[in-house]
């Protein structure tokens, strides 16, 4: 039996990784740039193209199309960032792919432990989890749900997700 | 299974922690504790049978450090963790 879903490897974008208190970076980075700071945990935040991610304790990732990465590194300055803030451009570090279908469900519970249905991970959820053993990012998207993986893991992953799919 | 309570995600899977062992008492004075005293504190792992104060690293997770008191006889996580670091 196979699963009715389908995957793809989305092609790169961009994404800065924020850590430090939220005054801090707002105030190094100006306000009117972020689409604001979500405001629980796990959750993200998305305006006029950009979507920010709440992922741990004063540590967020900020999401943009990748035609957009040298305006935002522009404006958010890593190389002269203050001591109390860590920006780090890691667009090309991740590799993501995009599970969707009808039985998504059935086949992210194949590699992930988490509890996906909409009542736990609503459409705003996102999160650091483990997919097929390694840390992946978690998150809906219209239809399924996009995982991102260390680079380096990509193959594997995508060698997981045909054995998952069959 | 167990469910190890983060204060930053909630209830997760253990496969998305890392064992940080067992919570020691304050390292002794050196110069001023025996030689007994030292090594045990160096050397002797905790291992009741009951809870056990342990610390845990959620590092496939949002990488919290956080503190827990485990069960051995059951593995049930009998306090849950207050700090997050």
């Amino acid at each position: 039996m196979s699963y009715n879903a389908s995957f793809e490897r989305l092609p790169i974008s961009a994404c800065f990784d924020l850590k430090g208190a939220e005054n801090a970076l707002v105030e190094w980075i100006g306000a009117e740039i972020l689409p604001g700071f979500p405001t629980e945990a796990n959750r993200r935040r998305s305006a006029d193209g950009l979507s920010l991610d709440h992922v741990g304790p004063r540590h967020w990732l900020l999401h943009a199309d990748i035609d957009r990465e040298d305006e935002l590194n522009a404006a958010l300055r890593p190389h002269l960032a203050p001591a109390e803030v860590s920006i780090v451009r890691i667009s090309d570090t991740m590799t993501t792919f995009r599970v969707a279908g009808a039985d998504v469900a059935h086949v992210l519970a194949i590699g992930c432990p988490l509890d996906l249905h909409e009542t736990a991970f609503p459409e705003d959820a996102v999160t650091f989890t483990e997919f097929f053993g390694q840390k992946a990012l978690v998150r809906r998207c219209a239809g399924g749900f996009d995982v991102s993986v260390e680079q380096s893991y990509g193959d594997m992953m995508e060698d997981c997700l045909t054995r998952a799919l069959r | 299974m167990m469910l190890i309570p983060c204060p930053f995600c909630g209830h997760r899977n253990e496969s998305e922690f890392a064992y940080g062992g067992p919570v020691k008492p304050d390292r002794p004075d050196p110069h001023a504790a025996s030689d007994e005293d030292w090594v045990d504190w160096l050397t002797t792992v905790p291992n009741p049978l009951g809870p056990v104060e342990e610390r845990w690293w959620h590092v496939k997770g949002c990488g919290t450090w956080l503190t827990i008191w485990r069960d051995t006889r059951t593995h049930c996580v009998v306090e849950g963790s207050g700090d997050a670091g």
